[in-house]
């Protein structure tokens, strides 16, 4: 790329000092909105955030962004109001756990079969597949709900953990389109040296994917982890809660804790926050990944 | 490779090559359609049947009523009502959603510093659950010490009354679920950017594209299979629209259910109210079950039209047909 020059338009008469600024000054417009945008963004977070340490007269004085007198006492109060806490942290987990590790293999593995091989009945069954996300989830509660009443899978987290091995519309599609951005050349070599369709999706596929699967798998689990409709109808058992259930349970018909509530939904998102910040040293993995390929 | 093509059909059938890959493909496919039979397409059967019975879940089986449930719907006024709802929704929320964290994602991709902990922040509305963002947004929406009210003042402007103005009330669902959104969106097209190769952009700055030219024709068409992913998907949403709605604009002081004058009773959201009321003539689970099925038919035309338009401008990389 030698005789590459990067800014064709720039006169000659551009002195070098310009020349960098033209080349610095984009950049640092750039942080300047990023960063703009994410203290907008941010907003109602920092409320939340304000509002778990505001003493309970203060909860609403908008002069409190600062709270003063700050307060712990509703993150104590939350382990007094909640005793069985670490019980709903365990059920949270499973489900949340259990139904994402479901989710991502037999989704992907549908999502394969849809993307790459070749059989009679792929396009119905794509079809399918979109059509089974258009039906309202409400359509189908009573059935289901006695359904799972016959299996004895009520106050079990057997409704959220079984179905994801099952997979599912939602992240089949989603892995479908990623799959089919994959060059096919790679697949294509492994064929003629006799890998099985298995290996392939092993390891060409899976690992080529990393941040497809970083992400489906964050979503799907903040998804189980904040669950609330299909817990509210299957868990009735107080044994059985997770944790939204439990912080609902502060919300009353006429008084609310909401200094116990904001406390509890910013101790909820600390351990998202954690595993997403983890997981972007896998976002830089892929991107190496997909830069070597084609 | 000439030699290998995959799945040629010959003269005297499928090829012992295709078949050994129809297999393979059924193989991988089985958890997923048995879990559609056993999870969903029973549930679906014996929910079309409800749309033709009134039950109060207390009698141990439905009454047959015949087409009575969808007579009702058709002389319904409220159905034009909470569809238009819906169709004010998808114009503000689901449009501001795909295009705001396009560009946050667009933003966030250009290797700035501190990227990482951007987009865990751009994320963190995501990650709270829906009883905080509800009474978040209530507050900042609040009339008299709301921070958006205060911004208005701060130019000059008077601020409508969000959640108490039948015009306004969607909007403001409308803002609050594309803040909660917008880092789950952002996530989906950052993956999709990530799997650009870069070459491509080598290629398009050797040829003197500038940033716009790079975007139109390497950034769009490389992720259009993740932008169609998240039109289709999201208009889906869009017209299943509950959480929000219930918790931002149904109940507490002042604040009627299905928000002021009916303006943000959604489809789901009628069809929920219906589910529990009963008459003579009509039973709400049926009822319920009938609206879900006009529901689930008007978004299979929306998704049949997308999907229609789709080879115009979807691009798959990796795809040959």
């Amino acid at each position: 790329m030698a005789g590459y020059i990067p800014h064709a338009r720039l006169g000659a008469q551009e002195t070098a000092v310009s020349l960098r600024f033209r080349k610095v000054a984009p950049r640092a417009l750039l942080h300047v909105l990023a960063v703009v945008l994410l203290l907008i963004h941010l907003v109602p977070v920092i409320w939340v955030l304000s509002s778990s340490f505001r003493t309970n007269v203060n909860m609403y004085n908008p002069d409190q962004w600062i709270p003063h007198p700050a307060t712990t006492e509703h993150y104590t109060n939350l382990f007094t109001f909640l005793p069985n806490m670490g019980r709903y942290l365990v059920n949270t987990i499973r489900i949340a756990g259990l139904s994402t590790v479901g989710q991502l293999l037999s989704c992907s593995m549908a999502a394969y079969a849809l993307a790459r091989l070749r059989f009679p009945g792929r396009k119905t069954m794509v079809l399918i597949l979109l059509l089974t996300m258009m039906v309202p989830a409400q359509a189908t509660l009573v059935p289901v709900y006695v359904l799972f009443r016959r299996l004895g899978w009520i106050n079990t987290p057997l409704p959220f953990i079984v179905p994801a091995f099952f997979g599912g519309a939602y992240g089949t599609f989603f892995f479908r389109q990623f799959f089919l951005t994959i060059p096919r050349e790679l697949e294509d070599a492994a064929l003629v040296d006799g890998a099985s369709r298995t290996r392939i999706y092993w390891s060409i596929i899976v690992p080529l994917s990393t941040p497809a699967f970083v992400t489906m798998g964050i979503l799907s689990f903040v998804g189980g982890w904040n669950a609330f409709f299909g817990p509210n109808i299957f868990l009735q058992k107080q044994d059985q809660w997770t944790l939204t259930q439990g912080l609902n349970y502060l919300t009353g018909r006429y008084t609310s804790q909401w200094g116990e509530i904001m406390a509890g939904v910013v101790l909820m998102s600390l351990p998202i926050v954690v595993l997403d910040l983890a997981a972007q040293r896998y976002f830089v993995e892929g991107i190496t990944f997909t830069g070597i390929k084609a | 490779m000439p030699e290998m093509t995959i799945g040629a059909r010959t003269r005297r059938g499928p090829s012992r090559q295709a078949r050994r890959e129809w297999l393979a493909a059924y193989a991988f496919l089985t958890p997923q359609m048995l879990g559609l039979l056993i999870f969903l397409a029973g549930p679906l059967l014996v929910s079309i049947y409800y749309t033709f019975t009134k039950w109060d879940l207390v009698a141990p089986a439905p009454t047959w009523i015949g087409l009575a449930n969808w007579r009702h719907l058709f002389e319904d006024p409220r159905i034009g009502k909470v569809l238009w709802n819906t169709i004010r929704f998808i114009l503000t929320g689901t449009t501001s959603f795909l295009v705001l964290s396009l560009a946050v994602a667009l933003l966030v991709n250009q290797g700035l510093r501190g990227t990482p902990v951007m987009r865990t922040l751009f994320f963190l509305p995501w990650v709270l659950s829906q009883v905080a963002v509800g009474t978040t947004w209530k507050w900042l929406l609040n009339t008299r010490s709301g921070p958006i009210v205060q911004a208005f003042k701060l130019f000059g402007l008077r601020s409508p009354e969000w959640l108490l103005d039948a015009r306004y009330a969607m909007i403001a669902i409308a803002m609050a679920t594309t803040w909660q959104a917008l880092g789950f969106g952002m996530t989906i097209y950052l993956a999709g950017l990530q799997g650009i190769p870069q070459h491509l952009y080598d290629a398009a700055k050797v040829d003197g594209a500038n940033a716009w030219q790079r975007f139109r024709y390497v950034t769009f068409p490389s992720l259009s299979p993740v932008i169609f992913f998240l039109t289709v998907t999201s208009l889906i949403a869009a017209f299943q629209l509950y959480d929000p709605v219930v918790m931002m604009t149904s109940g507490g002081v002042g604040i009627a259910p299905g928000g002021p004058k009916d303006s943000t009773r959604t489809i789901v959201l009628y069809l929920q109210n219906q589910m529990f009321s009963y008459s003579e003539k009509l039973s709400g689970l049926g009822y319920a079950a009938t609206i879900a099925w006009v529901l689930a038919a008007l978004i299979f035309v929306v998704t049949l039209i997308q999907w229609r338009a789709a080879r115009w401008w979807v691009f798959y990389g990796g795809e040959e047909d």
